[in-house]
């Protein structure tokens, strides 16, 4: 085949893994019943969903390169000199660029990896190269527009902000090793997560473990990558703070990527650094360029490998006995959703940005004289948000494999107890660590401790609310059709209105403490318990 | 006296325009095996995901051992489901995939587990326990939905197309529990498309054909229906439903080809 060819067959390839790694879960296997029109809108929307996810990265990565580059493309002064700006930018942009693109692939790397492509390519009669390369182009078209994106977004920010012809060269260099990074280190993390997490079960304590910090792992850079884009400008500043300080026991940053790149482009723009600073961050950049082209040659030889049908197999774990033990209905529910949740990077995501979200929100306070009332209605308002974002998702799990799971005798009402109860942890758990980070820098909790612990019967009505708007609407049509991928509308229209009981008990305080400041916690209060009351009330009605 | 397990009557099941089942009607009663044959596209996975809950009709009444369906925990808590596509929660292992079943059915933790090494010796699946699901070969997730089908030792077993995938010696263990299960007074539906043992396990077939019932009755019944002294139930299969004619054409014309 030629390699035109090759590009070409590599796009219906690319089609059925974006429509296997957002659907075949999540369709819950109910496609057959379904008429072609629908089935066809919901192929035309895992297409549509991948493009968003791609548009969504170059979009951050523009505006992140905006944020960065535009203070030098205007003129205006940071306090520092261009020089270490520059480097400080370009080495921050390189590192969201890479950890952007590692995240971004990973769901639709892991179906690449976990061999159903090699599956889709082995009965069609194609030598094991044609079969190799279709599969490398099937790993570009997962990245092409974030990778095409981030090339162009740096070599134009460079070049407005007075960029030199050799400059462009080192930025080049810079930008290709960091693309040719993240493909690696997404086909490593994707492998990871298929063989020890997504199918690697058991019961020990380690795979247990390993979880955990799989489940970390995907959200620390997630979370990592929206600080850096929220406060740019504060990264940039200390990058090239970090720069700033690069004396003669602190050269060895030269040699740690991105710094070797932000440097050596700084250096080939203005010059003005020290030739043992240059020597260092050339040598380091061109060792870089070295192991980039290794990456790419690990990378051919892996696609290469699932040509030919090596893919990854999935260790087993001996099996000592076959006891189980059961649960009440809610309880069993929530088990299986922490299970199903411990093992995919969108459902454990969700489960750990409130509690995370709450940690770095408190490390603020040390910024603030004091914790006042509007910093602590401020903190809940985001936390409560985040956690609202939860039920929907939860319930979307009872999606999965639900043209059998909808055999087994559940009610309506004990799934909706035990996503609720789901939902209530993880905003207790964000506030007790809210509560604990707050009491470890030695600020006043006492405001957050009770407007937080109130807060949560307001936020108890709103999952409530929540899961009862979605239940009603497809308990009976199932819950696979009612995700937030084949229904982007119903679940705005389902957050809305959660976000609005969260919200009526922190505007009531606001506008109470400025007529009748001492009423403040009595209005809170009261409307959280009035929402609670007429939510329960709601519930028992429908019985 | 036998008990009515199973009553479907006016059964209408559409996706949007298209009928896939209309006004589908039979019954079964306890100790009975009851089989549902049709051509591919017949209704018969929709008949029976209307018996199991899973879909709901557009139209007609379906009654589990006098329960109607709307009263759905009540029903679905009698009946044991092996689906025709083996769709499950593939992240979960067998063993959290079993505990979340027993937790839902609220089993016992002692009976629901020495009935499951039962299960998984029988079926050979201890092995796989704690790998998880997604990582099984087709006829070793069949064998999970089977044990999770009886683990609650349902009065009920509806099985679409039980026997895909599975290797002879499981095949035969659960033709014998299904012949078990409805000598002890329980009442068998599944659907097959391997006529001989629908011919040898059922006690009753119902043929359906473009969503209705053409044929019901024993394989003796339904040799009458179609005047035929002799003829196997595949013989009287391809009459009932309208494919012999033509058939003989058309291989001939393939073999021609070659």
């Amino acid at each position: 085949m030629k390699l035109s060819e090759c590009w070409h067959a590599s796009r219906k390839i690319y089609k059925e893994l974006s429509f296997q790694a957002i659907f075949s879960f999540r369709s819950g296997g109910l496609l057959p019943q379904k008429e072609r029109k629908s089935v066809e809108q919901l192929v035309r929307n895992a297409e549509v969903n991948t493009l968003i996810s791609k548009m969504i990265t170059t979009i951050f990565m523009t505006i992140f390169g905006a944020a960065v580059f535009g203070p030098l493309v205007f003129g205006a002064s940071s306090g520092l000199p261009k020089e270490l700006v520059l480097a400080g930018g370009i080495s921050a942009f390189l590192a969201v660029v890479l950890s952007l693109i590692t995240i971004m692939g990973l769901q639709v790397t892991t179906s690449l990896v976990s061999s159903k492509v090699a599956e889709l390519l082995s009965p069609l009669p194609l030598s094991k190269g044609d079969a190799s390369k279709i599969i490398f182009f099937c790993l570009v078209r997962i990245f092409d527009i974030p990778l095409v994106g981030a090339m162009v977004i740096l070599l134009s920010a460079y070049f407005l902000a007075g960029g030199s012809l050799v400059g462009s060269v080192v930025v080049f260099a810079g930008i290709s090793v960091t693309e040719l990074f993240a493909l690696a280190s997404t086909i490593v993390l994707a492998r990871f997560f298929y063989t020890r997490v997504a199918s690697g079960g058991g019961r020990s304590r380690w795979n247990a473990f390993l979880r955990l910090v799989f489940m970390l792992v995907w959200i620390l850079p997630s979370f990592g990558t929206y600080l850096l884009v929220n406060f740019s400008t504060e990264v940039v500043q200390s990058f090239a703070s970090t720069t700033q300080v690069v004396s003669s026991s602190m050269q060895y940053l030269l040699l740690v990527y991105p710094f070797s790149f932000g440097f050596l482009a700084s250096f080939a723009t203005f010059g003005g650094f020290n030739y043992v600073a240059l020597s260092f961050s050339l040598i380091s950049s061109i060792t870089y360029v070295g192991l980039a082209v290794f990456s790419l040659k690990w990378v051919l030889r892996y696609v290469g490998s699932m040509g030919i049908g090596g893919y990854v197999t999935v260790a087993r774990e001996t099996v000592k006995d076959t006891l189980i033990k059961p649960k009440v209905p809610w309880l069993g529910i929530v088990r299986k959703d922490l299970r199903v949740a411990s093992r995919s990077p969108s459902y454990a995501s969700l489960f750990l940005l409130p509690p995370i979200q709450a940690g770095v929100l408190a490390l603020s306070f040390s910024s603030f004289g004091e914790v006042g009332l509007a910093s602590a209605l401020g903190i809940l308002t985001g936390i409560s948000l985040v956690t609202l974002v939860l039920p929907p998702t939860l319930l979307s799990i009872e999606g999965l494999a639900s043209v059998y799971t909808r055999s087994f005798p559940i009610r309506r009402n004990t799934v909706i107890s035990a996503k609720a109860a789901l939902s209530l942890s993880t905003y207790f758990l964000s506030l007790t660590i809210l509560l604990t980070v707050t009491a470890l820098m030695q600020r006043d909790f006492s405001l957050i401790l009770v407007f937080g612990v109130v807060h949560m019967l307001s936020i108890a009505a709103a999952v409530l609310l929540e899961l009862l708007l979605l239940a009603n609407r497809f308990w009976k049509e199932g819950f696979a059709v009612g995700n937030i991928y084949a229904r982007l509308s119903t679940y705005i229209l389902v957050l809305v209105p959660g976000f609005v009981v969260a919200l009526i008990p922190i505007g009531a305080a606001i506008l109470t403490y400025f007529i009748v400041e001492n009423l403040t916690l009595i209005v809170f209060f009261g409307v959280a318990v009035l929402e609670l009351s007429l939510m329960i009330l709601a519930i028992t009605c429908r019985k | 006296m036998q008990e009515l397990a199973v009553s479907v009557q006016g059964l209408v099941v559409s996706y949007g325009s298209y009928t896939a089942v209309s006004n589908l009607s039979f019954s079964t009663r306890t100790g009975e095996i009851y089989g549902l044959l049709g051509p591919n596209g017949a209704g018969k996975t929709s008949t029976l995901k209307v018996v199991v809950g899973v879909l709901n009709p557009r139209a007609g009444k379906v009654e589990v051992f006098g329960t109607p369906l709307s009263d759905e925990v009540r029903a679905k808590s009698q009946i044991g489901y092996v689906p025709e596509e083996v769709v499950l929660l593939d992240s979960l292992t067998p063993r959290e995939f079993f505990e979340f079943i027993a937790s839902l059915r609220r089993l016992d933790a002692a009976i629901a587990s020495s009935r499951l090494e039962k299960l998984t010796s029988a079926f050979e699946l201890r092995q796989y326990f704690d790998t998880p699901i997604a990582a099984l070969s087709m006829g070793n997730k069949q064998k999970v939905a089977i044990i999770a089908a009886l683990l609650h030792d349902p009065r009920l077993l509806v099985l679409d197309e039980p026997l895909i995938g599975l290797d002879a010696r499981s095949s035969r263990i659960l033709k014998e529990l299904m012949t078990f299960h409805a000598k002890k007074g329980g009442a068998v539906i599944f659907s097959t498309h391997i006529m001989e043992v629908a011919e040898k396990l059922c006690t009753r077939v119902g043929i359906i054909n473009k969503g209705n019932i053409v044929g019901e009755g024993t394989v003796s019944d339904l040799r009458k229906l179609v005047q035929s002294a002799e003829g196997s139930l595949e013989d009287i299969f391809l009459k009932v439903t309208e494919q012999e004619a033509g058939m003989r054409e058309i291989i001939q014309a393939l073999e021609n080809e070659e």
